[in-house]
């Protein structure tokens, strides 16, 4: 446990330095503001640094600010209209109420909160927004898939870390490995049928491994870790397809004066798919 | 005097330390902050920086682009009555921007309404204009008003920086009381050290700040600027055994030179630099490769026909999903699925389609015309036409300049032969003379009645030759549009 301490350590006083290091630059006057990819993964770390030190409020404001960060990038990029501001305010004001679910464990309400009540609320509030009708469907389709992918699902790994921090940390190294690898191998390639397989089993040993290694901390029994070290890198693929799709839409062709934007959705898509899917495993088989 | 001066270094500690600690971490929590192009401005000595103005966030906004030096050397200019309603405002502000005051419908008064601004040029300091004047429509640039020009013209050494701000207008607009927490973007343009008289400047100055708001603002879904369909598209045809598979390749290879060229042949390539570049599969590819397969093996006309306007239509379709996903600069089509068809219709038909219904067929697939269904006299006419309009096929691409490369049939056939693959069912000498002549209809029309650059070349020689022919052909276009331009 020390070990895992000064580690967890470590990474936060790495993510400090970093931080700092970056705003020294940009007082320069220099743009160090590109995609980095570690960002938004580091920060989820720092969080559960928090929950490791028994912070548990700290570490769910950081994920609540993690959720924060994404949902505004996703609603600068859609188009809204006027009056769907009282809606994009709603969607902010249900990121506390998401976590503060989380935080007093009510499971019940945390699953309901945003698939039946912020559904419902959204359009109730864009309706309120009244003027003109054309282009309602869309707002609504709109800003309720934004408030489930970034607050809702993301809102899990939250819960996760409720029962043991050790969950969402294999969690988020096995997506990272996975990513690492995916970026590695997809560097200008064509992506081919084997090259997919060949970026599903590369990192399955080294995942695999891990798990088994963090077994005793997890409390995952062998042949669980097993099954999520597989499934896990699996969700990884499915949420990054799914997330560079949503990404091209939004931002359209890449370019170079607009680089930074979509940063905070590349750094968060793995999870879209993990992150659910993974706490639901284990609550259902191992609690 | 000492005490005065000891008291101005601590106002600029004080302020630098609030704009570092307090005001931009706090706009970067709140709005997220991108820019893009800050050396333009940290680079600069003294400076007129020009910004689109939408809403109260744009003077914030701006100072996050400031080094601390720059902090306490630059002003914004801001109306008095609006911040004098509540006293700390105006002394908040006074202290973090100070900014030069300005009373609306005073501008009546003697002397040079410059004469503020003229004083910190002078004394090396930078200044912030909003040359629109007012915040105006969100969204939406207005004209420029003189004075920045007039400003320009006595100021020569001062480089003038344009900088365009996206977001305030969503995140704080006019109307709104509350802000609402959205990211923005800032891009800072080339800075600009202009002559002339004022009023070129001005003009030169928006035209520039509107080029980077083009560039900006592409981003958003139903404003996103649509190209027409078949911009920037060069289609090659030509009868089967012309060589235009060769002949567009090495045009696109040509092309490549400066821009990223696409080309659209039996294959899927992209060219950058003259070089191909690794592309992903498209699904749709793949399938039209196994269907193009399937129709160089058909054994009838009949069973040729299918799958080959499958194939074509796929080729289409390939083309906006080419124009999604790797917005080439210019894309090279082997053949064009629109005027392919139009020219085979007529092996299936035997008497000639003269140009107007040409004309009449190419807007109606393009879709710029709707015919009146089912009663236009078309439909009989061409009862494919039917199955097109039902199926809502009128997208087809029209491109923005054709090379047809010109054949005699006895020789393509002879090319055909020799080369050594299977023939295919409709490459005898009697169809292709006809298939020849339909392509020259449709040349006719497409430079007579819909102004399409055509180029017909002369395909007899050897394929150096019309490769050359082709490439000076399509190059001679391009000049042609920057001279427009």
């Amino acid at each position: 446990m020390m070990i895992a301490r000064i580690g967890i350590l470590v990474l936060v006083a790495l993510t400090g330095i970093g931080f700092i290091l970056r705003t020294l630059l940009v007082l320069k006057g220099r743009d160090v503001l590109g995609r980095s990819y570690v960002n938004y993964t580091f920060f989820l770390l720092v969080s559960i640094a928090f929950a490791e030190f028994e912070l548990h409020v700290l570490s769910l404001i950081t994920l609540a600010l993690i959720s924060f960060f994404a949902l505004r990038e996703y609603f600068s990029l859609i188009d809204i209209r006027p009056q769907d501001r009282i809606a994009i305010w709603g969607a902010f004001l249900l990121i506390p109420f998401q976590y503060y679910f989380v935080h007093i464990e009510w499971y019940g309400m945390f699953i309901i909160a945003v698939p039946v009540y912020g559904f419902l609320v959204i359009p109730l509030f864009i309706a309120m927004g009244g003027r003109q009708a054309h282009g309602t469907v869309f707002s609504i389709g709109v800003i309720d898939f934004g408030l489930f992918l970034y607050v809702f699902c993301l809102g899990h790994i939250g819960y996760l870390m409720l029962t043991s921090i050790w969950q969402p940390v294999l969690l988020i190294l096995i997506v990272t490995i996975s990513d690492v690898v995916s970026f590695i191998l997809r560097r200008g390639h064509r992506i081919t049928t084997s090259r997919v397989i060949l970026i599903y089993l590369i990192p399955l040993p080294i995942t695999v491994v891990l798990a088994l290694l963090l077994r005793e901390w997890t409390q995952i029994p062998t042949h669980h870790s097993i099954i999520l070290a597989c499934m896990i890198p699996m969700l990884t693929m499915f949420g990054r397809l799914t997330g560079r799709y949503i990404k091209y839409d939004l931002v359209g062709e890449e370019e170079p004066l607009i680089a930074s934007q979509g940063q905070v959705l590349d750094n968060l898509r793995s999870f879209f798919y993990a992150a659910p899917v993974t706490f639901h495993y284990i609550r259902y088989f191992l609690s | 005097m000492n005490a005065e001066e000891s008291q101005g270094r601590m106002h600029t500690l004080v302020r630098r330390f609030i704009h570092l600690i307090v005001l931009r971490p706090l706009m970067r929590l709140i709005f997220g902050v991108y820019t893009h192009g800050r050396e333009h401005l940290s680079e600069q000595q003294q400076f007129i920086l020009i910004a689109n103005h939408n809403s109260h966030l744009d003077i914030i906004l701006l100072f996050n682009l400031l080094t601390l030096d720059q902090l306490d050397r630059t002003h914004a200019v801001a109306e008095k009555v609006y911040f004098s309603r509540y006293k700390w405002l105006f002394r908040a502000v006074e202290f973090l921007y100070q900014p030069i005051w300005i009373e609306r419908g005073t501008a009546t008064r003697e002397g040079d309404p410059f004469e503020e601004y003229k004083q910190l040029l002078d004394a090396g300091h930078n200044l912030i204009v909003f040359p629109e004047g007012t915040r105006g429509k969100p969204g939406v640039l207005l004209k420029f008003r003189s004075g920045i020009g007039r400003l320009a013209v006595q100021y020569p050494a001062v480089p003038i920086v344009p900088v365009f701000l996206m977001g305030p207008d969503r995140a704080l607009p006019k109307s709104a009381a509350l802000p609402m927490p959205l990211s923005n973007f800032i891009a800072v343009g080339p800075p600009q050290k202009l002559d002339g008289e004022h009023r070129d400047i001005t003009r030169h100055l928006e035209a520039a700040l509107r080029d980077l708001a083009r560039a900006v603002s592409r981003m958003h879904q139903r404003e996103r600027t649509a190209q027409p369909p078949g911009a920037n598209t060069v289609a090659v045809l030509g009868i089967d055994g012309s060589g235009k598979s060769t002949v567009s390749r090495s045009v696109a290879e040509s092309l490549s030179e400066s821009q990223s060229v696409c080309l659209i042949s039996d294959t899927l390539e992209f060219f950058n630099n003259s070089l191909v570049r690794p592309l992903q599969p498209l699904g749709t590819n793949v399938f039209r490769e196994a269907i193009n397969r399937a129709a160089k093996n058909a054994k009838s006309l009949k069973l040729y026909k299918i799958p080959k306007l499958t194939e074509l239509l796929l080729r289409n379709q390939l083309y906006y999903e080419i124009r999604r996903w790797y917005a080439p600069d210019k894309i090279v089509m082997d053949g064009s699925p629109l005027l392919n068809l139009l020219a085979w219709v007529v092996l299936y038909r035997d008497e000639p389609v003269d140009q107007a219904t040409t004309a009449r067929l190419i807007e109606i697939l393009t879709g710029q015309r709707s015919p009146a269904y089912p009663h236009d006299r078309l439909f009989d006419q061409f009862p494919e036409l039917k199955a097109f309009w039902l199926l809502k096929l009128n997208k087809q691409v029209l491109p923005e300049a054709v090379v047809l490369i010109d054949v005699d049939p006895q020789t393509a056939c002879d090319r055909i032969t020799s080369r050594g693959e299977a023939r295919q069912v409709h490459e005898t000498v009697e169809k292709l003379v006809r298939l020849r002549a339909s392509y020259m209809n449709v040349m006719d029309t497409l430079s007579t009645r819909l102004n399409v650059a055509t180029h017909v070349i002369d395909g007899n020689a050897p394929l150096d030759e019309v490769v050359e022919q082709a490439r000076a052909a399509v190059g001679s276009a391009d000049q042609g549009e920057e001279a427009d331009e």
